[in-house]
């Protein structure tokens, strides 16, 4: 049996005991807590099968569910698509002075808070806010952008667009030139280059970069809350009705299972896509 | 004679105010090994390039077939090129990337496929079509770039210094593997190398090339015997620059027909001091120290070796007969 050496064992013990503390024993605590009563709006430590039972059978936790995981998905596609074309450009057709640059001015969005940038999308959407003037202007309109779906949308691709652009930017310029320009030499027209050398060799980075918009939009409250009205609730704005109606946390305990359990499918079925070795 | 398949006219290439090709003017005929050699930064990638279609001469015109290629892009030429990388895909299996050219072209899947394991199989490489190309070694690799671009059925084969990253004993093998490939396919190779071992063991004429422009071009014992200018005589090496009767005159007489002798002979022979000397497989190569500081070189046998066990330091004599002087072109 290897010897465990002590000096590299000391420096593991920080990020072990902080994992362990408040990742790995509330993780667990959560699991134990899904299974208590709450009588009197106290929790009753018990092993009780209720709270799994009333969540999953009830439609409203299903909504909620098939809207999160609808629109993490959606918000996945579509800021893979609008980030790609801002990334192409990024990797090919910048120097590398001007790319770093512009990937320095992508960082600049994570100086400011999240729900800052939220309120302000609140005041751009409003009814009687700005866009709607300039669409009034053209004679369109007025069209409800806040309180919607639309509205989430727009809060979620404020959330991940910077960071999908940021990988997806990486993963890009690290493409060996030689493969692309012997894919012209071969033949392969630009618009086939793109699709059979290009996007295959960039696969790991464009599948991070999806699989990170999902994570992070599938767990956003703000978006949702701020800009999508609540109406219909994602999975996160139910945890926390949950646990306001009546001190439930038990219940909430179960939907933040379900979320974490979906999350670890979907990240692990996506990174074994990326990196999966073809036989 | 016919029609030469490649000529290229006046051809430039700049890069702002730097010229990586000045005035090119060559000619490639049909079935002909051609290589360019010169040290790095000579142009002779750029001027492969441009045959690819990969970069666009700034001024003159390059045609192939008779037919002037500048603004024809890369993907509608038929110039495949094996990279000193060789820019296999990696995510594509070995009979994928044999077919990618095919499919490019809109060949049905049977035959492609067909094609592809003829090919592999010419090459010694039956039975690692499924293979990864992170599964094979450095030489199988490189059969597979070449399978790669000959499938296809080219009249002309580019190569960009496609055997400096394999191992001394596989370049030996690459070597007859192309030169017999292209003798059986009677196809144009253009080969970029500034190995002069490459080029003169397996090419049919040799383009020397240097500062941007063509200083030689001939076969390659004339190269080696003749050089026209003093760069090209510099870069050859294993010969001797010596000063003419006329000024400005430089006379070159090779390695091998220098004779060392302790006592002055009769005729033409300097006097020089011995600094060391080289093993080059069977051969052995002095190296002199001329009166005015020059570097010469004498190529000797082993016994000559033995008979003159030379101290660095000695003084010898370098003699050469009249007719292994070649007068260079003067500066």
């Amino acid at each position: 049996m290897r010897k465990l050496s002590l000096y590299p064992f000391v420096w593991r013990i920080p990020l072990m005991v902080w994992q362990g503390l408040f990742f790995v024993g509330p993780l667990l605590l959560m699991v134990a807590m899904s299974f208590w009563l709450v009588q009197n709006y106290r929790m009753q430590p018990d092993f009780n099968f209720t709270n799994w039972e009333r969540m999953l059978t009830r439609g409203y936790f299903w909504d909620a569910y098939w809207v999160t995981l609808w629109r993490a998905s959606l918000t996945a596609v579509l800021a893979s698509l609008i980030a790609f074309p801002a990334s192409y450009g990024l990797a090919f057709h910048l120097s590398a002075t001007a790319r770093r640059w512009a990937i320095f001015c992508l960082i600049v969005p994570f100086f400011t808070s999240y729900l800052v940038r939220i309120y302000a999308w609140q005041v751009l959407l409003a009814e009687s806010g700005p866009l709607n003037a300039l669409f009034g202007n053209a004679g369109f309109g007025p069209f409800t952008m806040l309180n919607s779906g639309f509205g989430a949308l727009v809060g979620y691709l404020t959330l991940v667009l910077p960071l999908v652009v940021i990988l997806q930017t990486f993963s890009l310029s690290s493409i060996d030139r030689n493969l692309i320009e012997a894919a012209w030499n071969l033949g392969a027209s630009p618009r086939e280059t793109l699709l059979r050398v290009i996007v295959p060799a960039a696969k790991v980075g464009l599948i991070i970069g999806a699989v990170f918009a999902f994570i992070l939009s599938f767990g956003d409250f703000v978006a949702p809350f701020y800009l999508g009205g609540s109406k219909p609730p994602t999975l996160s704005i139910l945890i926390i009705d949950t646990t306001k109606s009546g001190q439930q946390w038990p219940r909430a305990a179960v939907v933040a299972i379900m979320m974490i359990v979906t999350l670890f499918v979907v990240a692990f079925a996506a990174v074994g896509a990326a990196y999966r070795k073809r036989k | 004679m016919t029609d030469p398949l490649v000529r290229f006219h006046n051809v430039s290439k700049s890069y702002g105010t730097y010229e990586a090709v000045k005035g090119l003017n060559l000619e490639i005929a049909r079935g002909e090994f051609v290589a360019i050699m010169g040290p790095s930064g000579c142009g002779k990638t750029t001027t492969l390039r441009m045959l690819a279609g990969l970069e666009t001469p700034s001024g003159g015109d390059i045609r192939i077939d008779g037919k002037v290629m500048n603004d024809v892009p890369a993907h509608e030429r038929d110039t495949p090129l094996v990279w000193q990388s060789l820019a296999l895909f990696p995510f594509l299996n070995v009979r994928e990337n044999v077919e990618f050219g095919m499919k490019m072209r809109g060949i049905a899947a049977a035959e492609r496929k067909e094609r592809a394991l003829l090919w592999l199989d010419r090459l010694g490489l039956k039975g690692f079509e499924d293979r990864r190309i992170d599964q094979l070694s450095g030489g199988q690799r490189q059969r597979v770039a070449l399978a790669r671009s000959l499938v296809t059925e080219p009249e002309m084969l580019l190569l960009d210094e496609p055997l400096s990253a394999l191992d001394p004993h596989l370049v030996i093998r690459m070597q007859g593997v192309l030169t017999r490939l292209q003798k059986e396919l009677g196809i144009t190779f253009v080969y970029v190398t500034h190995s002069q071992s490459e080029a003169f063991s397996m090419a049919d004429r040799v383009v020397i090339m240097g500062h941007g422009e063509i200083e030689q071009i001939g076969a390659p014992q004339d190269i080696f015997r003749a050089p026209r200018t003093r760069f090209v005589a510099e870069f050859v090496g294993r010969n001797n620059i010596l000063p003419g009767d006329k000024p400005g005159q430089e006379l070159v007489v090779a390695a091998d027909r220098m004779v060392v002798s302790e006592n002055r002979p009769e005729g033409n022979a300097i006097k020089v001091e011995f600094l060391s000397e080289e093993f080059a497989g069977t051969s052995i190569i002095f190296y002199f120290e001329g009166e005015g500081g020059e570097e010469l070189k004498a190529q000797v046998s082993e016994e000559t070796l033995a008979r003159l066990a030379p101290e660095p330091g000695q003084t010898f004599w370098l003699s050469w007969s009249p007719d292994s002087v070649h007068v260079m072109e003067p500066v």
